[in-house]
């Protein structure tokens, strides 16, 4: 019971944590139907850059803040001096953004060196507290508090503000929002730009589950993936779904077959194309 | 026994009713046009009867056989084929390949893996055939995409015609031609069915000449209903038909 | 009139098929004369040509002619290859008739399976999905130590064995099995393309709504080809294995897979000289690069990468046989 219990803790605030990876790819993919393979890359860069800006400044908000920022830079260059020409060509997406890819993971080494890093904790938020018979790290606490609270705000902002609504129609039909003399362009570099923030600002929250090294970028890559076919694209709803069954399963695949736990996702994954390949909250294809 | 059975169709999408309760036949060797003001309806049944999108209740019956849940490429083996209404062929390929492409598509085997498509003489045969027909053998080579519109416009018609169907579903095949070119149309479309006189044609169009050219019945859809069928002399002097098209006008 | 002149298409007198064949038997006379002229260590590097030459033309069947972006291609190599390896190395097997068949066998199936899977979806999410089986059997490859050696990798693959007195594959002939197969391959592939079956892929490619309503099953063409093309790059894995002489889990990796994809690319998608020039381009590259700046090889492969996708459109094979279709015309008998 206290493993199930502590697991379920534990699954849920990974789980949050690929929410919000996912988010940023769903959005892009969803609305601006940008394949960016680079966005674990920018997770992997917020981390390391994020690292650092804490352990100069002691702080570890400064240090979310700068993996975010840095992050969100890169991705605003990267859509408006390149990927914003190629809307539909998949191929030259595909191949501009794994070259972004070697260059970010290879300058990225070039600084730093290959030596895997290990991430921090902010000392008010170390320790574990005790829950009924088990203990829990305050940081996962801390994350399933912030997810919650980044869930809201995320979710708010795509129902009932008015870019959210932009965004939904662009994501409906965008030559008809375009044509409603809707700046789509700015809003399309707005959101590309924010996906890349949340997943710099990721990068240092997550080392705890993740890690901080050279390879972690695809990792993150292939979680959100995953979490995006699993929940669906194009909605928070469908991140947090995916986010939270991919953590769980992930949890839990961990405490009881820990040598296939890396398996367990894929097999949902599997399981999810195979009978509802649009994704768990996804509108059911034509 | 009737070419094509339509029993109760309808189409929703979500809050909107794009089609009630169509129920009408067509005979072999009949032309049958489908006219009516714009938003009526006319594209909505195109693609419920050529399987591109799923009916909400009724039946299609081809030659008897209910097709209503089957995919366009069973349609098109058991003798339906159609053209669109936006020239939907391989622009990027030549003419000369878009045509083998087509009547290739209409022979049941199709996984052969060795021999060249090129060298089935046959095919090649048929395809000079087809473009001479509409005097385009000698582009054979250009891609479609720098044919003039109303030459792709025919391409299309032709590759309705490809795969010698029993019906053929026409989806305004004079948009966006000249007077003189839809004019044009009319008789070439008369010359490509002589030798299929079973075939059955159903069109949908705004050009009225062109309907009471071609048609030997009319039927009208409005608002997503089929409120009129018959003649073209019956149509015109029906007054339903006068008040939806020129209703709102004054009479 | 005769035949040609109703095909429409080039006439069959020995001026056309002259301009037809002749580059390609042209360059097969170099590259099986070529040994004699080189040094060992360039003729070792132009195996590795012609063994990724034939994986870049594999990979190029579904992505360039049917369109299907492929990530994890790297997989169908890596299968074969490790199976290639476990028969030779670990249980012994070491007749080709045995090994080959099996290894590319194997790489048929595991397409047929990820295929199957992976076509559920189409676009970006077919190309993810791709991409995560691929980690997925490179993530087999390490954690399954006992069958594959992990991260230590499959060693002591030594040649297969012909089973034919005096024919023993060496360091110096190894050159000519691997240009056999190149050169079958690329036969079997050219008449691919050039069939209905070809044709079709290419016209799924271009319109694939239109051609359901041609009466093609699509779904069917797209697994077979992506059933073939997995097959095509077991070829490229059989070869591969012994001449490495190990196998580890980067060969089934992302790494792996994207450099074919950009072979392709480079070359020329949807062309079928396309990807060997691509294989030639990437692995001189590469070879320049681990000599003065090994460190750097990644950044150098995503600078190409960028300047590929920004200027170089349609790749040196798409304008090599566009400027060849010219000569033709001008100089052969080719109506134009």
């Amino acid at each position: 019971m206290n493993v199930i219990l502590a697991n379920l803790l534990i699954g849920i605030s990974f789980g949050f944590i690929l929410f919000l990876l996912g988010t940023g790819l769903s959005l892009t993919m969803g609305l601006m139907r940008v394949v960016n393979l680079a966005h674990g890359a920018l997770y992997m860069f917020g981390a390391y850059v994020g690292l650092t800006a804490a352990r100069y400044s002691g702080n570890f908000a400064i240090g979310i803040l700068a993996g975010g920022l840095s992050a969100g830079l890169l991705g605003l260059i990267m859509e408006t001096g390149f990927l914003r020409r190629m809307y539909k060509q998949e191929m030259s997406q595909v191949l501009l953004t794994i070259g972004f890819v070697y260059i970010l993971t290879n300058v990225t080494q070039w600084i730093w060196g290959p030596i895997p890093q290990s991430g921090v904790i902010p000392e008010f938020l170390s320790g574990s507290v005790p829950i009924g018979n088990i203990t829990i790290p305050i940081f996962r606490l801390t994350i399933i508090a912030f997810g919650l609270i980044a869930a809201a705000v995320l979710w708010l902002f795509q129902e009932k503000t008015r870019i959210g609504a932009i965004i939904r129609a662009g994501m409906d039909n965008r030559e008809m929002t375009m044509g409603l003399g809707i700046n789509l362009k700015v809003v399309f570099t707005g959101v590309f730009a924010l996906g890349a923030f949340i997943a710099g600002f990721c990068g240092l929250i997550g080392a705890p589950s993740l890690g901080i090294n050279l390879g972690v970028g695809w990792d993150a890559l292939l979680l959100a993936m995953i979490v995006v076919i699993v929940g669906g694209t194009g909605s928070i709803q469908g991140a947090l779904v995916g986010g939270l069954v991919i953590g769980l399963v992930d949890a839990y695949g961990k405490a009881f077959f820990p040598e296939f736990a890396y398996f367990t996702m894929y097999l949902v994954l599997i399981i999810i194309l195979l009978f509802r390949p649009s994704g768990l909250m996804g509108r059911a294809m034509q | 026994m009737e070419m094509l059975k339509v029993d109760g169709l309808s189409k929703r999408f979500g809050g909107l009713q794009a089609l009630s309760d169509v129920s009408f036949n067509a005979n072999p060797g009949e032309k049958l046009a489908i006219i009516g003001p714009n938003g009526a309806g006319k594209t909505t049944l195109f693609h419920l009867l050529g399987g591109q999108l799923p009916a909400t209740t009724g039946r299609i019956f081809l030659q008897g056989q209910d097709i209503t849940r089957m995919p366009p490429r069973y349609r098109l083996h058991l003798g339906l084929a159609r053209s669109f209404q936006l020239n939907n062929l391989f622009f990027n390929l030549a003419l000369i390949d878009n045509m083998l492409l087509a009547l290739k598509g209409a022979e049941r085997r199709h996984f052969e893996m060795f021999q060249p498509l090129n060298a089935r003489n046959d095919l090649v045969a048929t395809a000079q055939r087809l473009l001479e027909s509409i005097g385009l053998w000698e582009m054979r080579f250009a891609p479609v995409a720098t044919l003039s519109y109303g030459d792709q416009r025919m391409v299309e018609v032709i590759f309705a015609l490809s795969s010698s169907p029993k019906l053929i579903l026409l989806d305004e095949p004079t948009a966006g031609l000249s007077t003189a070119e839809a004019n044009a149309f009319a008789d070439t479309f008369r010359q490509l069915l002589k030798d299929r006189e079973d075939t059955s044609v159903i069109f949908c169009a705004h050009d009225m000449d062109l309907v009471f050219n071609l048609a030997d019945r009319i039927m009208v859809l409005y608002f997503g209903q089929l409120v009129a069928q018959g003649t073209p002399q019956e149509i015109q002097t029906n007054p339903k038909v006068r008040e939806i098209y020129l209703g709102s006008e004054g009479s | 009139m005769n035949k040609a002149n109703i095909a429409g298409y080039a006439g069959t007198s020995w001026r056309d098929w002259l301009f037809a064949y002749a580059p390609y038997i042209g360059i097969g006379i170099i590259l099986l004369i070529i040994p004699a002229f080189i040094s060992t260590y360039f003729q070792s590097l132009l195996t590795k040509v012609l063994i990724f030459a034939i994986f870049a033309m594999s990979l190029d069947l579904i992505l360039g002619y049917t369109g299907l972006l492929s990530l994890g291609h790297a997989a169908y190599l890596g299968v074969a290859g490790y199976t290639a390896g476990l028969l030779i190395a670990r249980l012994g097997l070491t007749s080709f008739w045995i090994v080959a068949p099996a290894a590319i066998v194997m790489a048929g199936i595991a397409a047929a399976i990820i295929g199957y899977i992976s076509l559920r979806v189409s676009g970006v999410y077919f190309l993810l999905v791709t991409l995560a089986f691929g980690q997925l059997l490179s993530v087999v490859a390490v954690k399954w130590r006992a069958v594959t050696g992990g991260t230590d990798g499959l060693v002591g693959i030594i040649y297969p064995d012909f089973g034919i007195p005096g024919l023993t594959l060496t360091d110096t002939n190894y050159y000519y099995l691997v240009f056999i197969a190149f050169a079958v391959c690329f036969f079997l592939l050219y008449r691919l393309i050039n069939s209905p079956f070809g044709k079709a892929l290419v016209g799924i490619r271009e319109n694939e709504s239109r051609m359901k309503c041609l009466g093609y099953n699509t779904w069917a063409h797209k697994y077979i080809a992506f059933i073939v093309s997995g097959l095509f790059a077991g070829v490229a894995g059989v070869l591969f294995a012994p001449f490495y002489g190990i196998m580890v889990p980067g060969h089934l990796g992302l790494m792996t897979s994207s450099s074919v994809m950009l072979m392709v690319v480079i070359g020329g998608a949807g062309t079928l000289f396309g990807p060997v020039i691509g294989a030639i381009v990437v692995l001189l590259l590469e070879h320049f690069a681990s000599i003065y700046t090994p460190e750097r090889w990644p950044l150098i492969l995503g600078v190409v990468f960028v300047i590929c996708v920004l200027f170089i459109r349609g790749g040196f094979g798409f304008h090599l046989s566009k400027f060849w279709s010219r000569l033709r015309i001008r100089y052969g008998n080719a109506e134009s």
